[in-house]
């Protein structure tokens, strides 16, 4: 194997591929980046086993020379010290060489490394694209969809399938779902023009690696590939892959939890119960789940009060916009509250409650594709 | 026995931190020294709530549970920060590690103040020496200030630490008491609470004088057993003891059996921890109490004995809770040879009114059957107040304790 | 050992077995393969693992040439996980990356393997978790627990493992092996009385040090014989220095019981049982100097120290008094 490339370039790709790396592997191999030049091109790629990223540098694009002088091959170095070396070279250019002894030289101007490298065949085999069940959207809406319903993932692990995002292509319908059995968020999206060919039964990606893709992706309207295959998803944009292993078992079905009737309903601006909710949990701040009670009062006024026993109560009156149906009292935690208002990404709400020991649901008043379902509190 | 103490009696010392939170960020920063400081929830918010202030900040009138833009309106140069709980807790157990190298007779209440049993300390100079020292430590050590309360019981001890703030040392004898602490509005007696006041002063009862003169039987009629308690204080009188275990009081409620004969028999075994899990479960639901930490012991043939417990993420209390986890902590630790005793212990007690109950989608319909229920007693506790309805049992998951701090560390300066 | 052939040589039962369980396709869940060291158990589960992912398997045979193959072999298959006793033993800690390992989905396909080496050193809690996912195992997931106590593992665990026997190699057909191997007929009787574990045994026959051992038993035991005076010296010049280790004492006293098998073998007339064939003159010789029974007091001398070596008794001590009693 052998090429020329523009350092910078190989600067970045290295820097993408290094957040899969992790050196406390039980596979060897892991703790190395994966180099394959071929004729269109080099890619590198980087995996701690849950995920893996493919960074593909072109040879040419738009006209203008990343890749000269490719003779093709693979090989797999050390990725302790190639950023550094990658990062100190003096020139624009670097050239990269390996032998048939897996012996490789890096050279760049009068700097020259050797570093040994291991087999290319040693490392895992990820898997291939199968179109017939790729489907694409812009990386935006993506990453709006994974940030709207990941926080809701469990973080335990005593149901491990929970610790994951279920992922539904139904008839041109894409929906995100996730719960931690305290709350509930889920993201529809009808896709646009050519995807509703497209179906797959549920898969679920661990919550731990979608967030680490909304990290790595961009916010562009550029679009994206999604592939799912039977024990991996890949994510494509047009040089970055992102791969992650998929969780084992069965999700369970939620979607008869949803409450199909309301009691009670209350519309307000999603930033005025933000901001009452978060004033009355401060002084409990340190308590992982401080619980806050609404309360509807007369008209369409809203009582929400914090509890500290140190400081006694923090009682916050707010006006919603109209309030329909029943009286209710009702105890919940403040940063499930605060959570799904966040994710919820609307100026306008809508609360719908049917009861103070039954989850209630917050949606935009005008699109009914984000949902956030929130279990209440009991209190003694 | 030391002339200076007295023959009869006990020498009790309430020690009460002067605005904790503020003092242990002065300490921390020393740069904030001298100037008006609060702490509060949430200091970008105007709306943000005092939760303790600075001598130098009450001087402009900022109190407790006030707004911060109140406060910054009161103070215009006053330095809002967020509280920093691991740091109070660390100051907190330094300070009672103090307290502890006088004797080991100390009752922590809260993060920022304890009580003390001196009774026994002769050797350690006379009472007020004694405080003058511990108060002399922890200004030095910790740059922190107290004030102390010398009396002979607990009540006169806390009434006393609080007559002089900031660093002060009060002694209240029980001949004092008709010029201290008699002429006192009613209000300021500790264990008077806003609505307890409100009925005192509905007969009349303006002072704690009025009180300890008050007519007992009245007092029982609108008060109940606490009208008789409060006079009792009034006139001077408590037989509290400083009880160093009260901090772990219900900390573990916990029954062990042994087995007519050793048994490898798993059915045996589950019958067992059924029967122990019950007996647990009564006793918790008898004190009001729920458990965060499930320890079982298992001792074998040999005597051999481990004991393994188990973290919670809610906090449990039924019969079938405690039976799985600890048979869940059986069927992980047992080592197959023949068991001669078994244990169940709750650990981690809290109190059921300190909890709530965050539900579950997968199983909160059983809570919501009984929603009715439920609500019909809030409507007669709001009515009748809290003690309507003792709880005689409760399913619960996700269950958490709601006071912004919890006591179990008050042990550890101990460690 | 790198066929199911090679391995039926060491193992006829066990090696027939796991061949059936492929060439039926009837691959169990849980595999215990229990049996002395040297049996040939991890040869067996990687050959079985290799069986499983080879990508150009012959009936049962592996071809180690492909990718999956030589990547079980380099410990780098992403799939095949290898938990071996960190320390004393196994911790809770690596069933629990285990466990984590399988909610997720193999990172190649859904074929996974995980072999567990010296299974009976779990702590109590790992086993009891390892049970965990014994009970419910996931689809294409095979497990192999491998041990030398097999009676150590739990009843639970074992009952829901399939039970495979690796039993010890018969030292004739040891010999035999060995001889085949080009070892001369001297040494392979010595090393296969000494092991039951081919590669143990080839290995001690190139080893030098073996070869010295062998040397300074007879050694002694010529000085024993003939300048019983200095054997004090001989045990603290000469033997010390050579058996440093604990268990390269053990190792010389082995060698030491042997000779005094070989003894009183001669003395019941049972020579086709000697195992130092080559020491004719020196037993004959020993055989006027000692009597049966002072033969039989000294090999329960020798058994003695043994057992003392193994409680950490100072092995010169141990020495010193050994050769005492063996000069008397």
């Amino acid at each position: 194997m052998k090429f020329t490339i523009q350092r910078e370039q190989l600067m970045e790709s290295v820097q993408h591929v290094m957040k899969a790396i992790s050196s406390r592997t039980t596979i060897p191999i892991l703790t190395g980046m994966k180099l394959e030049a071929t004729a269109e091109g080099v890619k590198l790629t980087g995996s701690d086993s849950d995920i893996s990223i493919e960074s593909f540098i072109p040879a040419e694009e738009d006209g203008i020379v990343y890749v000269e002088g490719i003779e093709p091959g693979s090989i797999v170095l050390q990725a302790k010290y190639f950023p550094d070396i990658v990062r100190k070279l003096p020139q624009s250019t670097v050239d990269i060489e390996s032998d048939n002894r897996l012996n490789i030289t890096i050279q760049s101007g009068s700097a020259e490394f050797h570093l040994n490298g291991q087999d290319a065949e040693e490392y895992p085999q990820l898997p291939q694209v199968h179109t017939d069940n790729s489907f694409e959207l812009p990386i935006d809406l993506l990453k709006s969809l994974v940030r709207q319903t990941v926080f809701a993932v469990s973080s335990s692990e005593t149901r491990p399938i929970l610790t994951g995002v279920k992922v539904q292509l139904d008839e041109g319908e894409l929906s995100f779902t996730a719960t931690d059995s305290h709350r509930l968020a889920s993201r529809k999206l009808k896709l646009e023009n050519g995807n509703d060919q497209t179906s797959f039964s549920s898969v679920v990606i661990p919550g731990k690696s979608l967030t680490e893709l909304n990290k790595i992706l961009a916010d562009t309207e550029d679009n994206i590939e999604i592939s799912v295959t039977d024990n991996q998803v890949l994510f494509r944009t047009k040089h970055l892959f992102f791969l992650s292993r998929l969780l084992e078992g069965n999700y369970p079905e939620t979607s008869r939890l949803i409450p199909e009737q309301s009691k009670t309903v209350v519309t307000m601006g999603a930033k005025e119960l933000l901001n009452s909710v978060d004033r009355a949990s401060l002084l409990a701040r340190e308590n992982r789940n401080n619980v806050v009670r609404l309360v509807t009062k007369e008209g369409r006024e809203i009582e929400i009060t914090g509890n500290s026993p140190e400081v006694g109560n923090v009682v916050e009156e707010v006006e919603a916009d109209s309030v329909d149906g029943e009286d209710l009292k009702i105890s919940f935690s403040a940063k499930y509250m605060m959570d799904a208002l966040k994710a919820v990404d609307h100026d306008q709400v809508k609360v719908e409650f049917t009861g103070a020991m039954r989850p209630f649901l917050i949606r935009p008043i005008d699109d009914d594709q984000i949902l956030q379902l929130i279990l209440p509190v009991r209190t003694y | 026995m030391s002339k200076r103490y007295p023959t009869n009696g006990q020498i009790i010392f309430h020690v009460d931190m002067n605005s904790f939170y503020a003092s242990v960020e002065m300490a921390f920063d020393p740069s904030l020294k001298g100037k008006p400081l609060a702490i509060a929830g949430n200091p970008e918010e105007r709306r943000g709530i005092v939760v303790t202030s600075s001598y130098e900040a009450r001087k402009y009138g900022v109190k407790t549970t006030m707004p911060v833009g109140e406060a910054i309106r009161l103070c215009p140069n006053l330095t809002v920060m967020r509280p920093n709980f691991q740091r109070y807790k660390q100051a907190s157990r330094e300070m009672f590690k103090i307290l502890a190298d006088v004797t080991p007779v100390i009752q922590p209440v809260s993060i920022d103040e304890g009580y003390m049993d001196v009774t026994l300390c002769a050797d350690q100079g006379s009472p007020p020496e004694i405080a003058e020292a511990i108060q002399r430590r922890i200004t030095e050590e910790l740059d922190l200030p107290c004030s102390i309360g010398i009396a002979p019981n607990k009540f006169l001890a806390k009434m006393a630490s609080d007559m002089k703030k900031p660093m002060g040392i009060t002694i209240l004898r029980k001949r004092d008491l008709a010029t201290t602490l008699w002429p006192l509005p009613i209000e300021e007696m500790y264990g008077v609470g806003e609505k307890t006041a409100v009925k005192l002063r509905n007969l009349k009862i303006e002072t704690i004088g009025d009180l300890a003169e008050a007519d007992t039987w009245q007092l029982k009629h609108v008060l109940g057993i606490n009208g008789e308690r409060l006079q009792n204080r009034a006139k001077g009188i408590d037989s509290r003891p400083v009880d160093p275990d009260a901090v772990n009081e219900f900390k573990s409620i916990g029954t062990s059996t042994t087995l007519p004969y050793d048994t490898t028999q798993e059915n045996e075994v589950r019958q067992v921890l059924r029967r122990l899990a019950r007996k647990v479960s009564d006793r918790m639901d008898a004190k009001r109490v729920l458990a965060h930490n499930v320890q079982l012991t298992i001792r074998y043939h040999d005597r051999r004995t481990v004991t393994r417990s188990m973290q919670l993420q809610d906090y449990i209390g039924t019969a079938d809770e405690l039976f799985s986890i600890s048979f869940s902590l059986f069927e992980e630790h047992w080592n197959q040879q023949p068991i001669r005793l078994l244990g169940i212990t709750a650990q981690d007690l809290a109190e059921k009114k300190e909890i709530t109950q965050q539900l579950d989608i997968f199983s909160y319909e059983k809570h919501a059957e009984k929603e009715k229920l439920y609500e019909a007693m809030n409507n007669l506790t709001d009515k009748y107040g809290k003690h309507m309805f003792p709880d005689l049992s409760s399913t619960s998951k996700s269950t958490q304790v709601s006071t912004s701090f919890q006591k179990d560390f008050l042990n550890d300066y101990k460690k | 050992m790198q066929t199911w052939t090679e391995l039926k040589e060491i193992q006829p039962l066990a090696g027939q077995m796991l061949v059936n369980s492929f060439k039926k396709n009837r691959i169990s869940h849980a595999y215990l393969f229990q049996g002395p060291e040297g049996t040939g158990k991890r040869e067996a589960s990687i050959l079985f693992t290799k069986g499983l992912f080879c990508e150009q398997l012959d009936g049962a045979e592996p071809c180690h040439q492909c990718r999956n193959c030589i990547r079980i072999d380099s410990g780098n298959h992403p799939d095949v996980h290898w938990i071996e006793p960190d320390g004393q033993s196994i911790k809770k800690e690596q069933i629990l990356h285990l466990q984590k390992e399988f909610t997720y989905t193999g990172m190649e396909s859904n074929q996974k393997v995980y072999v567990v080496v010296d299974a009976d050193k779990m702590t109590t809690n790992a086993s009891n978790r390892l049970l965990k996912f014994l009970e419910e195992p996931t689809q294409q997931t095979t497990a192999m627990l491998l041990t030398e106590n097999g009676q150590a593992l739990l009843n639970t665990i074992r009952s829901r493992c399939q039970l495979l026997a690796f039993q010890p190699l018969p030292p004739h057909r040891l010999q035999q092996k060995l001889s085949s191997e080009g070892v001369s007929e001297s040494n392979a009787r010595l090393l296969s009385a000494l092991t039951n574990d081919l590669t143990e045994a080839l290995d001690m026959n190139k080893d030098e040090w073996f070869a010295n051992a062998r040397k300074l038993v007879i050694q002694l035991i010529e000085v024993l014989q003939s300048k019983p005076n200095e054997v004090l010296l001989f045990v603290n010049h000469q033997w010390m220095p050579h058996f440093k280790e604990r268990d390269q004492m053990q190792q010389g006293l082995d060698l030491l019981v042997l000779w005094f098998q070989d003894l009183i073998n001669q003395f019941v007339g049972r020579e086709e049982e000697v195992v130092f064939v080559q020491e004719r003159e020196k037993r004959e010789q020993a055989s006027m100097q000692w009597s049966r029974q002072t033969a039989t007091d000294q090999l329960s001398h020798i058994l003695e120290a043994k057992r003392k070596i193994n409680q950490n008794v100072h092995p010169t001590l141990v020495m010193e008094q050994l050769t005492l009693y063996l000069k008397r």
